[in-house]
């Protein structure tokens, strides 16, 4: 018999061998240097010998040409590898980056940019004005279909064309009304160059606009290049000697771990496999949150619940009586108890649409303009301190005056129910937001049923209205609160809550007034009055009802202690190109 | 055995034919589509999207352009990233099918030895301890071994990195893959050799005097691995093919994930061609497994 059993492990000895002899050692470097989940507030070190930085920003990005990207982590991607006219600084300003000097016409229109000389693309080929119109136009055109075309809308057009037109070493760009916001733009991805030779080869048909960068070892003008890309993998950059500010890029290499698990990044951060994280557990926070590594940064966007402004529950109602229903309702969402529970990272309560910190446009910050706000202390719409029992209170106070009966135990009448079904995408924290505000409206007898939806059903759901009440999220692109509130315009794709969208409906507002005033602020030549329309929109909006801001986004990151240079944009840009690790 | 063979693809293109028309028309009636974002798109970038892509012809129209697409041997580009899908298909196959690989032969080699090993010592130490395993591993789903083989060694040992971009390590994620099906061909391995060891030819070879080596690589384990073939089969198609949990947990690029973010994202090209592609493996699995019935027991009929 032993015999028999020796045979057997000889036979499962040279499977193992096989084995071994197709994979890579396991016994390779290990970099643990802490052990995961132990609440300290002392930080942990980057064990990288200094050269490399390795990052996790989220899974395979989309697209890596600045022009098709429309995510956060692709931006960050973008910022990183390409750079144009300007970029944005550590207080997220845009500052010249390509750009020599620039001057802008009296009137605001036109603005001509000198570039700085002797700029250069990754493959040694002299960078010029010409790039940037060509790539401009690219963007621009609706044969590219770019996501973010609609960001050169702000030019003026020869027929189809923006106008923008590049001379020597000169770019001048016309544009249709003066824009508070352009200098941000110039340093957004979108308005980054390619290069026309790389783009066109890949292409020559005009079917596929982001061939030319879909693999490794495509051209770019950014601190780095992208050499190396293992699909749902990872990804390589390595620093551009001809970037135009290489001196000052101390790290050689980035390394990017593609993945949106945020266990297994969580896991190879604390295992040392990774300096920087964009994501940590909802169930971890606790154990991280006094960590030195821990960063939590302000973000121009803000977490809200929408009504759909012609749904059922309103039919019958006048406009008014449907948005004190809306206004009870809203003033029933405890706020503090959402973000101290389930936020759990600082995150400041909404007291308005357009978030803390927001430029107004004209050098000031939006939220402190001197504005008659309805709620002074707040400089918002409503007070930060939040009495559930006084909320409740006005609440049913509300309800009783567009006819609500209610029990003698505060819950309302069987005579007149009120039925909400609160929709959401398969997410935790946005079920555990949701179950809150369904206890919050159960208090007085509120029945609200919560339906939980897969992501693309979801938003297919909401952009077509087909909801009572939806969580909702806007994150700014650029830091203006134009970029908050057109997206309520009538017409705009982004208008969930549906206002305006049916003015037939005898329970909505009449809402062509809002998109006068968002269309006002866009044309204006005087900054000072488009500040004034824009908070006159904002309390157009917040009059509804129809959108309730529940807090304003921050965001976080964890990265080394001993790394330094790292910096993030109010848009959750990410820059690591000026790191340096100690 | 030939013109079976010539039947069993005559019924794997219909097969393959009925699967394409299923997924294709189900992958349009389900809301939303490709261009969706939490930002929206707008109306004139969608129409020329749709354009590019023919989504703005008719549902059957479509059908037929990509059918003859594919025939031509053309997969397309995912129409979210606007990468050729064969490409991606490709690379990302080589990845799965190295880890499948891997883990398949370690199943099987390990699963035949360790059910023989407990068929032939019966209600002894070494059998009770191959059966408490082989319980353990088929009642823990991959996503919990998975994790926990990832927190022990690259958490709590530091032996493996949990990622790195010069050096993937494999070790654990075949490991997740492998043990499931190991502990499964060790328990059929086990009853099928149990059944062999008692039939009639087992006691007249013995009573003939055929060593024991002989009697169970000759005629025992020979007929023992019918089953095992059995589950194998489609085992193969499923393993090379990869697996979402485990890629996840492991951040390897296989073709696992890419059935689950294909329909996530309504990458209607990216949908079509995983979904064939694991048709045609699986078909082709299926095939496989007959003819190996016939090489280990020419007594079955194939015809």
């Amino acid at each position: 018999m032993k015999k028999k059993i020796v045979s057997a492990m000889m036979i499962a000895a040279m499977a193992a061998s096989m084995f071994t002899g197709c994979g890579s050692s396991a016994s390779s470097e290990s970099t643990t240097s802490t052990t995961a989940g132990e609440a300290s507030t002392e930080g942990s070190v980057s064990t990288s010998d200094g050269s490399t930085l390795r990052i996790n920003l989220a899974s395979e990005p989309t697209y890596l040409d600045p022009a098709l990207n429309s995510t956060m982590d692709g931006g960050a991607l973008a910022s990183n590898s390409f750079v144009g006219l300007f970029m944005f600084d550590e207080d997220s300003n845009p500052v010249p980056a390509l750009c020599d000097s620039y001057t802008v016409s009296d009137d605001g229109l036109t603005y001509t940019f000198t570039l700085k000389d002797g700029l250069k693309w990754s493959d040694g080929s002299d960078l010029t004005a010409a790039d940037f119109e060509y790539s401009w136009k690219r963007a621009a055109d609706p044969q590219t279909a770019a996501d973010y075309s609609y960001l050169f809308d702000v030019f003026a057009k020869d027929g189809d064309v923006i106008n923008v037109k590049a001379e020597g070493n000169t770019l001048t760009a016309v544009l249709a009304a003066p824009c508070p916001y352009f200098l941000q733009l110039c340093a957004f991805p979108i308005f980054m160059p390619v290069p026309q030779a790389a783009v066109e080869a890949a292409d020559p048909d005009g079917t596929n606009p982001g061939a030319w960068c879909s693999e490794a070892g495509f051209v770019s003008n950014g601190a780095y290049v992208c050499t190396e890309w293992k699909h749902n993998e990872s990804m390589v950059y390595e620093k551009n000697p001809y970037f135009y500010d290489a001196d000052n890029v101390k790290v050689e290499r980035l390394e990017f771990m593609l993945s949106a698990d945020d266990t297994a990044t969580f896991s190879a951060y604390n295992a040392g496999d990774l300096d920087f994280i964009e994501e940590v557990p909802n169930d971890e926070i606790a154990s991280v949150i006094n960590n030195e590594d821990f960063h939590v940064d302000e973000q121009l966007g803000n977490y809200y619940v929408a009504f759909n402004v012609n749904d059922a529950m309103f039919d019958g109602m006048s406009a008014e009586d449907a948005a004190t229903l809306r206004h009870a309702l809203g003033i029933l969402i405890d706020r503090d108890y959402i973000v101290e529970n389930i936020g759990q990272t600082g995150q400041k309560v909404a007291t308005a649409f357009v978030p803390e910190g927001m430029s107004d446009g004209n050098g000031g910050i939006f939220r402190e303009d001197d504005y008659d706000y309805p709620d002074a202390d707040s400089k918002g719409y409503f007070s930060a301190e939040y009495d559930f029992e006084a909320a409740k209170a006005e609440a049913t106070e509300l309800l009783e005056s567009i006819g609500y009966k209610f029990n003698d135990d505060g819950t309302l009448s069987d005579e007149n129910p009120i039925s909400v079904e609160y929709l959401i995408n398969e997410n935790t924290g946005h079920q555990a937001i949701a179950e809150a505000i369904q206890s919050d409206w159960s208090s007085i007898g509120v029945d609200v049923t919560i339906k939980t939806e897969e992501w693309d059903t979801f938003l297919n759901d909401r952009k077509a209205g087909a909801f009572s009440v939806a969580r909702e999220g806007w994150v700014a692109d650029y830091d203006d609160p134009i970029n908050m509130l057109e997206i309520f315009t009538s017409d705009s794709g982004n208008n969930d809550p549906q206002l305006g969208k049916n003015p037939e409906n005898s329970a909505t507002l009449e809402w062509s007034a809002y998109d006068e005033l968002i269309n006002q602020a866009r044309t204006t030549t005087d900054f000072s009055a488009r500040v004034d329309l824009l908070h006159q929109a904002e309390d157009m909006l917040m009059d509804t009802w129809a959108v309730v801001p529940i807090y304003y986004y921050n965001d976080l990151y964890m990265c080394k202690s001993n790394i330094s240079g790292v910096y993030n944009t109010k848009f959750g840009t990410k820059y690591f190109m000026y790191a340096s690790i100690d | 055995m030939n013109k079976y063979v010539i039947k069993r693809i005559g019924l794997a293109i219909v097969t393959l034919i009925v699967i394409s028309l299923i997924t294709f028309f189900a992958m349009n009636a389900i809301p939303g589509g490709p261009f969706d974002s939490e930002k929206a798109t707008s109306p004139e970038v969608k129409a020329v999207l749709e354009k590019r892509y023919n989504l703005d012809k008719p549902v059957v129209e479509q059908y037929f352009i990509y059918m003859k697409n594919l025939l031509h041997g053309d997969w397309g580009v995912s129409i979210k990233t606007g990468r050729d899908i064969w490409q991606t298909m490709s690379s990302s196959f080589a990845v799965s099918a190295k880890l499948g690989g891997m883990a398949l032969a370690i199943s099987v080699v390990f699963g035949v030895v360790l059910g023989s090993i407990a068929a032939l010592m019966r209600n002894k130490w070494p059998d009770r301890l191959i059966v408490f395993f082989t319980t353990l591993m088929t009642a823990m789903p991959s996503f919990v071994l998975a994790t926990l083989l990832l927190y022990v060694f690259c958490i709590k040992l530091g032996w493996i990195p949990v990622w790195s971009a010069t050096s993937h390590n494999y070790l654990l994620p075949v490991i997740s893959l492998a043990l499931y099906p190991m502990a499964y061909i060790t328990r059929l391995t086990k009853t099928s050799m149990l059944d062999a060891l008692g039939q009639d030819y087992v006691r007249t070879a013995r009573a003939k005097g055929v060593s024991q080596k002989k009697v169970i690589f000759k005629h025992t384990l020979r007929n023992a691995l019918i089953p095992v073939v059995t589950y194998v089969g489609p085992e193969i198609a499923y393993i090379i093919t990869g697996s979402m949990v485990v890629e996840n947990i492991f951040t390897i690029g296989g073709l696992g994930q890419k059935f689950v973010t294909s329909i996530y994202n309504r990458d209607y090209t990216m949908i079509m061609a995983t979904t064939m592609f694991l048709a045609i493996i699986m078909v082709v699995a299926n095939l496989l497994t007959d003819i190996a019935y016939k090489c280990i027991d020419p007594r079955i009929n194939l015809e």
